[in-house]
């Protein structure tokens, strides 16, 4: 009975080592966080940064300046029920710029998109996260500055 | 173009008073110097400024510009030269003769009494010099002279030559049946045919006679003989016949009389009919005139707008109008005498186009409209609501390198904006004013003030609302 208990045990150990090493393409999350709702898409963390290294957003703020070349938009997705894709919508002003369509994918799944960044850009922006349906999850706010 | 017709239904009631008005100045004008000088003159400049007009509407620039000058140098030397004559007319004459007196009173003189009076100085060798004037005025060129102005009467006239009276030596002069002036200087004739028995009273007379239209009667102190002098006839009258056949013929009194009164009263409706008709020409080439053009800036007025639905944007808020009319006319046009309005009750919510059309331009009496611009508006109506819209720092400038802004909070977050619906439906973000960055070296607060674009839009209640902002910064990681 103990043999069989420890086995059962290394293997959930092995599986939640084999998730937690996923490649760095998979768009693992920095720090995953438990769901109160694990029947439903849940975001759990959404931020503007400089880019991503190794699952975390490097400097998160909310004014850039035009000189790093490129902003990204960092959301993390714990529980993803069942794999589907989100949007990233990206407005100057009230223009929409830029919409970008992310696969997420089940049990949770971090994802980001970017834009690159000219003189034209300066001035304030907004990200709208919404879901397959079109619903808003989060609205970042940032600035681009000289 | 423009017909009569169109211009005469554009006269205002303005245009009647004035022409009354003025024509009654030349009527006046007429009643107060005719069969003067003045009056000629008057006609004269009065041709002068015609031929002006012509001129200028012909393009003859150089003679218009002459013509003018010479009228205006006229009316000036008018008064200055005929001062005198003008005076005594005015001082002659009471307030209500000037203004709107007309003589009826002035008779033709009493022929018979003028006659029996002349003889009488005749018989008892009374030397006298009577002038009775025409058409022409003798003070013109007589000179002195003592306002009488007495009724003519047989002992009048024997008194006033009385060789004791101070006056006795000048002529007198008869007007009507009034003895006018006494004591008046005649100016001498320099004619060498007259009988070397004729003195200086008949050589007066003659003077006056050849100056003249009127008639010029002498009674010699020496010979008690009557002498006539007209234009340049110079006669003996031998009987009261003949001096009364004279006198008629003079006063125009024949054999087939003629009512006096009716005569002066046909002169002054001819002169009446002729003075309206006059000012008449004048006030259309005058005020009439199509040379003038003129572009006016009016704003558009919007009317019977529907209460529930507001003006979001309009294409313009000016139209320019060319107008024509006379140049006084369009000299003295205000900005409330000229009024575009459109007619905003079939309009619908969304954009509506319209014509700017004669109809929905309103111009005084005597402006016509040549041309719109520009010929259509476009109008955009909406209904207003009220929002809640996120507020976002419009941030600026540069931030030193070392720092990232890693945070802002506002309060509030969001604000009521009310506005029309169409508008706001593409609204989601209401943005401050531009915050610099480059003096922030710490994290901290400022206040900063919304800005609504466009300006239709307003904060629902608090129209100073400010916002609190609190920033947060952070060195920048390596």
């Amino acid at each position: 009975m103990n043999g069989v208990w420890f086995r059962y045990m290394m293997v959930l150990i092995a599986l939640v080592l084999l998730i937690g090493s996923a490649p760095a393409g998979a768009q693992q999350p920095a720090v995953p966080a438990v769901s109160e709702h694990p029947d439903r898409l849940q975001l759990t963390d959404a931020v503007i940064c400089e880019g991503v290294e190794e699952h975390i957003p490097i400097n998160p703020a909310v004014v850039f300046s035009l000189n790093i070349g490129k902003v990204a938009c960092y959301t993390f997705f714990d529980p993803v029920p069942i794999s589907t894709h989100i949007f990233h919508n990206w407005y100057y002003r009230d223009r929409l710029s830029r919409r970008a369509k992310l696969s997420i994918r089940s049990p949770r799944w971090a994802t980001i998109s970017s834009i690159q960044l000219r003189e034209a850009d300066k001035g304030p922006w907004r990200v709208e996260i919404t879901d397959a349906a079109g619903r808003v999850l989060k609205i970042l706010r940032f600035s681009i500055s000289d | 173009m423009f017909d009569l017709w169109s211009q005469s239904s554009a006269i205002r009631w303005q245009d009647f008073v004035d022409i009354a008005l003025n024509s009654y100045i030349l009527f006046r004008l007429y009643v107060l110097f005719r069969g003067t000088y003045v009056f000629r003159v008057i006609t004269g400049i009065a041709f002068l400024w015609f031929f002006q007009r012509v001129a200028v509407s012909l393009g003859l620039i150089v003679t218009s510009w002459a013509m003018q000058g010479i009228t205006a140098a006229a009316a000036l030397i008018i008064v200055i030269v005929f001062r005198n004559e003008i005076r005594s007319v005015l001082q002659a004459k009471n307030l209500k003769a000037i203004l709107w007196g007309v003589s009826f009173k002035l008779k033709p003189a009493p022929v018979e009494t003028l006659v029996d009076a002349v003889f009488e100085l005749a018989r008892k060798r009374i030397g006298a010099l009577i002038v009775i004037p025409a058409k022409e005025d003798p003070s013109d060129v007589a000179q002195g002279g003592i306002v009488l102005d007495g009724v003519v009467s047989r002992e009048l006239i024997l008194s006033v030559f009385w060789p004791d009276n101070p006056v006795h030596d000048g002529a007198a002069i008869i007007e009507g049946d009034r003895i006018t002036q006494v004591g008046v200087i005649l100016p001498l004739s320099s004619r060498t045919d007259l009988p070397s028995a004729y003195g200086t009273r008949h050589r007066a007379a003659a003077g006056l006679a050849e100056s003249t239209d009127a008639l010029v009667l002498v009674v010699s102190e020496e010979s008690g003989k009557v002498v006539a002098a007209r234009g340049n006839q110079v006669v003996i009258v031998p009987t009261r016949a003949e001096l009364e056949r004279q006198l008629n013929e003079h006063m125009g009194i024949g054999i087939q009389p003629v009512s006096y009164q009716r005569r002066r009263i046909f002169q002054l409706a001819a002169a009446g009919v002729i003075s309206v008709l006059l000012i008449t020409g004048v006030w259309f080439s005058f005020t009439r005139g199509w040379d003038t053009l003129i572009s006016f800036e009016v704003p558009i007025e919007y009317m019977n707008r529907d209460p529930e639905k507001e003006i979001l944007e309009t294409s313009i808020n000016n139209v320019a109008l060319q107008l024509s009319g006379s140049g006084a006319l369009i000299k003295s046009l205000r900005p409330d005498q000229v009024r575009v309005r459109l007619d905003l009750s079939q309009a619908v919510v969304g954009l509506n186009t319209f014509s700017i059309t004669p109809d929905n331009i309103k111009l005084p009496p005597g402006v016509f409209l040549k041309d719109v611009y520009p010929q259509t508006v476009d109008v955009t109506l909406d209904i207003p609501k009220t929002v809640s819209l996120p507020v976002q720092v419009d941030w600026g400038g540069k931030l030193p390198e070392h720092l990232i802004l890693v945070s802002a909070e506002l309060e509030p977050d969001t604000l009521q904006v009310t506005g029309g619906s169409r508008l706001l439906d593409d609204i989601s973000t209401i943005y401050t004013e531009k915050v610099m960055l480059d003096q922030i070296d710490r994290s901290g607060t400022l206040t900063v003030n919304p800005i609504l674009s466009p300006a239709s839009l307003k904060i629902a209640g608090n129209s100073n609302q400010k916002i609190f902002v609190r920033y947060t910064v952070k060195l920048r990681r390596p």
